[in-house]
């Protein structure tokens, strides 16, 4: 017996990781939490851009966030079989795609892959955002939904 | 590119355990101690060192302060991972070759305070992983597990390709009593291993350990008169695409080696087939396979049947880290594949030496951003 040992701690009670948004990330959060995915654009070239920037990559041009369909491809997806990353210690299996939006070439989120068993998910899927609430706090997130 | 003019003429290490109930400090000093004793020479001939770590390592100033050193002329500390060895070690050299600094010493330490592989305590996250951690998606072998499906998909790549490059690494680690895990595998092992994140199993990724590995660098002209070869750093290269961001590269089925490989072999005027060792960064077996094609060791897909066919060891074509990678020695974030590449170039490596071994890359970093050094066992 390790009488150094404190009580055991019940991990699966522990938040998940909550964003840190900052100037240029907060429109984002901002549109979550109102049930919208925005993505932030050049208002000069278009360009969409993300992560965020204050101005453009490509001409410098400031930046507004505008809404997006929310229609996707999953591009590539992993499959977490064992717990990584906390919050989520007793939700193995889930599935998490890197889904490239239909704006623009290589426009790139993350996102949970949800209402599928994980084993069906596949390249080339097409997926839909849905905002869902994040446990742990007020932050809303976009998940992706497979569409037929 | 001219780094000739300089030499490696110092190796040392700690012993790699899972846990060693001390400071990153201590671990850091022992193995600069040690890189120092190999070549003879003291603290009082350092005056520059140099490590690199994402903020978790001891400082360069208190590892100099640590072994004795009052006034270090040339400290550079890199926020940087994996993808930086090349870098440091380029940077050293350049130090060494423009007199900003004669001894060099190049460390990097890892504690048991840091492991990468598992966030456990509650986080707030900022950045572009604002964006991944909230899905619970935000270390390493998550990032890679990605580009290892992507490259399964695009050109039929298979676990049991993952796998030959797996159990190649271990039977090396089996040669080397320094390596944390020294039991061969079969396939069946690999397959029977617990998958971590689909497709990765846990044979495909690195194995945490603690400990420290350094380096010491100085003329050539002062490496002539020390105790062992001189080991040469001949040419250098890097490249950093898509801000360091792994979810945005273009195409995963490819990694920084696409863009530093050309760069590299036209500074050294070499050729992968002119490599008798090659020790590959391998933070997990898709970055050899990925990294791998990129350096031109052979064509897309064809990594498995490469390493199936006994190519990447002893009396293939190359030998494909002979200490058994951070995969089976241990992670020590790359730095351990110099001290091997030296080992191998000086003729050192006792059970696991590579014959006649002349040249040897050593590779760092994965993903969008990385590097590779060429070091030769002659001065060109
Ligand atoms: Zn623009």
């Amino acid at each position: 017996m390790n009488a150094s040992q404190g009580p055991a701690v019940d991990r699966s009670a522990l938040r998940p990781p909550q964003p840190a948004p900052d100037v240029d990330t907060a429109p984002f959060w901002e549109a979550t939490a109102s049930g919208h995915l925005s993505i932030c654009r050049c208002q000069q070239c278009g360009l969409w851009l993300q992560p965020p920037l204050e101005r453009c990559r490509r001409c410098a041009a400031s930046t507004a966030f505008e809404p997006v369909s929310g229609d996707g491809t999953v591009s590539t997806f992993i499959i977490q079989r064992q717990p990584a990353v906390v919050g989520f210690f007793d939700k193995v299996p889930y599935a998490v795609a890197l889904v490239d939006l239909a704006e623009q070439p290589g426009l790139r989120l993350p996102g949970r892959i949800v209402d599928i068993d994980p084993d069906d998910v596949a390249i080339g899927m097409r997926a839909r955002a849905r905002i869902d609430a994040l446990a742990g706090g007020d932050f809303h997130l976009p998940v992706f939904v497979p569409v037929d | 590119m001219d780094l000739s003019g300089c030499a490696v003429v110092g190796i040392g290490r700690t012993a790699y355990t899972r846990r060693s109930g001390r400071t990153g400090l201590a671990l850091a000093a022992e193995a600069v101690r040690a890189a120092l004793d190999d070549c003879g020479l003291t603290a009082a001939d350092v005056d520059g060192i140099t490590c690199f770590s994402t903020g978790d390592s001891a400082s360069p100033l208190r590892v100099a302060h640590a072994i004795g050193i009052d006034d270090i002329g040339w400290a550079v500390g890199i926020h940087a991972g994996g993808n930086a060895v090349a870098t440091v070690i380029a940077n050293a050299a350049a130090a060494v070759i423009t007199g900003q600094a004669e001894t060099v010493v190049v460390y990097r330490v890892l504690d048991a305070s840091v492991r990468y592989g598992k966030v456990t305590a509650e986080v707030s996250v900022g950045g572009v992983e604002q964006f991944a951690g909230p899905h619970g998606y935000l270390v390493p072998p998550q990032w890679f597990a990605m580009w290892a499906r992507r490259h399964q998909h695009v050109y039929g790549s298979t676990c049991e390709d993952l796998g030959a490059i797996a159990i190649n690494g271990r039977n090396h680690a089996a040669n080397n009593p320094h390596a944390i895990a020294r039991d061969p595998i079969s396939l069946d092992d690999y397959l029977a291993g617990r998958m971590v994140v689909e497709p990765f199993r846990v044979f495909d990724c690195a194995y945490e350990v603690d400990g420290a590995v350094a380096l010491v660098l100085t003329t050539a002209e002062r490496a002539a008169d020390l105790r062992h070869p001189a080991v040469h750093p001949i040419g250098a290269a890097d490249s950093t695409g898509a801000g360091g961001m792994p979810d945005l590269w273009d195409d995963q089925t490819a990694m920084y080696s696409r863009d530093a490989a050309p760069r590299l072999w036209a500074r050294t005027g070499l050729s992968p087939a002119d490599i008798d060792v090659a020790c590959m960064y391998d933070c997990f077996t898709y970055t050899i396979m990925a990294t791998f094609e990129d350096y031109g060791f052979c064509g897309k897909g064809e990594v498995g049947d490469y390493f199936r066919e006994g190519r990447a060891t002893y009396g293939g074509d190359v030998v494909v880290n002979p200490h058994g990678g951070l995969l089976s020695e241990g992670y020590l974030h790359g730095l351990n594949h110099h001290y091997e590449a030296v080992l191998q170039l000086r003729g050192q490596a006792g059970a696991r030496q590579v014959p006649d071994a002349e040249l040897a890359l050593v590779t760092a970093g994965a993903g969008p951003y990385g590097g590779a050094i060429v070091y030769s066992s002659r001065r060109p």
